[in-house]
């Protein structure tokens, strides 16, 4: 029966957990133990499909051959889950995606090698990454690959518009303009997934944010922050900006494919969607647009490989990890699906590789190069334990702005509330 | 089922023929004996009362210990894998373990009642998102236990009905959901109420042009009905009860929520079709031919024969679905995040341990489910009594 599913659900857990043996954490910065090769390594990821398993895969295989060892790729369905379940039981796998609202609670417990530094330097990887997986002022995980927001714009809509180079929205005021003679014959100017992971991105632009420069402190109650909000419901009150769920559509991607959307905010995980989906859609890419006072200002979205503490093989999985993150093999990770790399340079190549293959097949669209460039002054996700319940709570009143149902100040200072309360519980 | 073939075009019109004057000339032993009016209506009559008499022996000495032998693989696994965990469950409900070390290790802390605190006392969001998926599921549970069990008597009827034709094929056709993965029908039943999806289109046919986005539509249904009739939240509906506004307590299901209730009934309703068909062959021709005599319509006989005579089964059915309902997942599971007034308890004792990795209040809020479950199944035990006397 399902009651019971529910408690021994959470219990079956702990049972199975308090009978094997008691937690192996080390102290971060241990030595690396185990040998570097004839060693079997447990790789668990979250793959975005056939295309990332693959890859993830291939590269296994490749360093196994280098070096004489053997990776198990585990494709985790429910990574949170079977992570947890894996670390309960004292079992975790060698090396797995270190997802952000995990990666704090590993830190904390204990789990999570300090191995950022024993890879690569920070310096190699773009500093927004590295500060995510950054915890107290030590560099725990390194940064995988990363995705950033831009705004595309349907091509064949823009030019109905009569729209011009000179029209993109490269200021507040000029997207205001775009979204609203966009907005006809049912189609919606600007579509937007209802979540703060795209309308923060406003935040930055008007010189907000989520936390102070330490992240020590959120600051969700900022003047500037409700100045973006209010700008966001303006948008949205005039019927210029809807909300995907508005449309019918699962997120932005999804209103942009299917032409409800001229225009939508999306990262670079749009690209293959594009591709696979909406084959057909021609569109631009731009970068998100610069706010009032001049600041420029995205999103970006990042996951990190991870270390267990508690490994038999750290050196080894060092070593993996090595090559995973080596410039050679993100570029192959870039190709193979559409992830950004997570060090500068070698975005930059994707980036020209990807243009010069669009202009091969006879195209001028899209440019990616947006997406890399908002690298530079992205602002990350909170990592903070919890802080998924706050934001749901959050997104499911962003629908609301549209009729007013949804107060911009009230919003905010509920959002400073309720995460200030995880910060001193 | 056995009585698939025999209900064959031949032989329906054979029966249908006798129905006629079975019941005014042949004894009712006799038609059932004759398996005229359908072989299997009498069989599975006469098998359930086969499986009637209880088999309660006494005990001589000795074989108590054989007994507790037997028993014993049984009651190892028992305990092993649902009485063990459910009180390891009940200490993790009393610390912080956060789902990454083994749960009876040193960095686990007790924590006392801190998590139940923070569920139901201290202002905050989870005090609120506690209280708003209470308030889902009882609105919820209000109105799918009506719903399905009325939805299965009435099914259960038609399909008894010895004119209908092709009664297997409709036996199992509204079966067929009970049986279908409830994540399967989730996911065709988000698609059907999408907000360009069949459901809102057929409305648009009927000149309803200011279709609901149902899956993700917060506002109650009483909320809506109200301000239609020009009641709106007066002041006190602000009044915070367990961090949830007075007004919000009382908004009804919401949209959301009616798409989840419409989709369980639908689903659930052929399941306890099941339980009432098993119980309407068991009630004697007699007592309708009968009533029929004494000159009663339909209505009558059904109203003050067929249902008393269903009662210890109505409660039964009444009684499983409140204890499937308060515990509902599944189709919280897909539909709760794009909605939070479709996020029930279970769901969310499930979203606090995986998400917030909060695995202590996750435990205190499947125990506070399961407290709520036994104070409302006892009370509806005392209220609806089994046996047949009023």
């Amino acid at each position: 029966m399902k009651r019971t599913k529910v408690i021994t659900g959470v219990a079956a857990t702990a049972v199975m957990a308090a009978t094997m043996s008691p937690g192996t954490a080390m102290a971060a910065g241990t030595p690396l133990v185990g040998k570097t090769h004839g060693v079997t390594l447990n790789f668990m990821i979250a793959s975005s499909g056939p295309a990332e398993t693959n890859a993830d895969k291939a590269a296994a295989v490749a360093w196994g051959k280098q070096t004489g060892n053997k990776v198990n790729v585990i494709n985790a369905s429910n990574l949170q889950l079977q992570l947890t379940e894996a670390f309960a039981g004292g079992s975790p796998p060698d090396i797995f995606y270190a997802e952000t609202p995990m990666f704090e609670n590993m830190v904390k417990q204990g789990q999570l090698l300090l191995a950022g530094n024993a890879v690569y330097p920070a310096k190699d990887f773009y500093p927004s990454l590295v500060k995510e997986y950054t915890y107290n002022g030590q560099f725990y995980a390194v940064p995988k690959d990363s995705s950033t927001l831009a705004i595309e714009i349907n091509v064949a809509d823009w030019k109905a518009a009569g729209l011009t180079n000179a029209d993109l929205p490269t200021t507040w005021a000029k997207l205001s303009a775009d979204a609203k003679a966009l907005t006809k014959n049912g189609v919606t100017g600007l579509v937007v997934s209802p979540t703060l992971d795209r309308i923060g991105a406003f935040f930055k632009e008007a010189g907000g944010g989520y936390m102070n420069a330490a992240g020590t402190k959120f600051t969700f109650n900022s003047p500037q922050n409700l100045t973006a909000m209010k700008y966001v419901q303006g948008l949205a009150k005039q019927g210029y900006l809807k909300f995907s769920s508005q449309v019918g559509a699962g997120w932005g991607g999804e209103a942009f494919g299917t032409g409800k959307a001229a225009m939508t905010i999306e990262g670079n995980w749009i690209i293959g969607a594009m591709q696979t989906d909406y084959p057909k859609i021609q569109y631009q890419v731009v970068p998100m647009p610069v706010g009032p006072g001049g600041h420029h200002g995205t999103l970006v979205f990042t996951n990190a490989w991870g270390i267990a503490a508690g490994s038999k093989h750290t050196a080894a999985a060092v070593s993996f990890a090595k090559y995973l993150a080596s410039p050679a093999q993100q570029l192959r990770f870039a190709n193979a699906f559409g992830v950004m790399p997570s060090r500068p340079a070698v975005a930059q190549e994707w980036a020209a590789e990807h243009v010069k293959q669009v202009v091969a097949s006879g195209n001028q669209y899209p440019n990616v190069s947006a997406f890399v460039q908002g690298d530079a002054y992205a602002m990350p996700q909170v990592a903070t334990i919890g802080f998924p319940t706050v934001q749901a709570n959050f997104d499911n009143a962003i629908v609301g702005l549209s009729n007013g149902t949804s107060n911009p100040a009230q919003m905010l200072s509920q959002l400073q509330t309720y995460a200030n309360a995880l910060l001193h519980p | 089922m056995a009585l698939v073939p025999s209900d064959g075009p031949g032989g329906a019109s054979l029966a249908a023929g006798q129905h006629v004057a079975a019941p005014a000339t042949l004894p009712p032993h006799a038609a059932l004996a004759g398996g005229a009016e359908g072989p299997g209506t009498g069989r599975l009559a006469h098998m359930a009362r086969r499986g009637g008499p209880r088999a309660t022996g006494t005990l001589r000495k000795g074989e108590g210990l054989f007994g507790w032998l037997f028993i014993s693989p049984a009651l190892v696994i028992l305990v092993l894998f649902v009485v063990l965990p459910i009180f390891l469950a009940l200490y993790v409900s009393f610390t912080n373990w956060s789902g990454l070390t083994p749960p009876l290790s040193s960095s686990v802390k007790l924590v006392g009642l801190a998590n139940y605190r923070t569920l139901l006392t201290q202002p905050g969001i989870y005090q609120s998102n506690f209280a708003e998926s209470i308030r889902n599921v009882f609105y919820y549970v209000l109105f799918t236990v009506p719903l399905q069990t009325v939805g299965a008597l009435g099914l259960a009827v038609l399909v008894n009905n010895k004119f209908l034709k092709a009664r297997a094929f409709f036996r199992g056709a509204f079966y067929l959901p009970s049986v279908t993965s409830s994540i399967a029908v989730t996911v065709i039943f988000m698609y059907l109420f999408q907000g360009a999806g069949v459901v809102n289109s057929i409305l648009h046919v009927f000149g309803w042009q200011q279709t609901p986005n149902w899956v993700y539509d917060q506002r109650g249904l009483f909320t809506l009905i109200l301000s239609a009739l020009g009641i709106n939240n007066p002041g006190w509906g602000n009044h915070l009860v367990m961090g949830l506004p007075a007004w919000q307590w009382l908004a009804g299901p919401s949209l959301g929520m009616c798409v989840m209730i419409i989709m369980v009934s639908w689903t659930t309703a052929g399941t306890f079709m099941l339980f009432f068909l098993a119980a309407l062959q068991q009630i004697n021709e007699d007592l309708d031919e009968a009533t029929e005599i004494d000159g009663a319509t339909s209505w009558q006989k059904f109203r003050r024969v067929t249902v008393p005579l269903l009662r210890p089964t109505l409660v039964l059915v009444v009684t499983l679905g409140f204890i499937s309902t308060w515990q509902v997942f599944d189709q919280s599971y897909l539909l709760g995040p794009a909605n939070p007034t479709s996020i029930t308890p279970a769901y969310f004792a499930y979203q606090v341990s995986f998400q917030d990795s909060a695995f202590g209040m996750g435990a205190a809020v499947a125990f506070l489910l399961f407290a709520l479950i036994v104070v409302l199944t006892l009370l509806q035990r005392k209220f609806v009594k089994e046996d047949l006397t009023k």
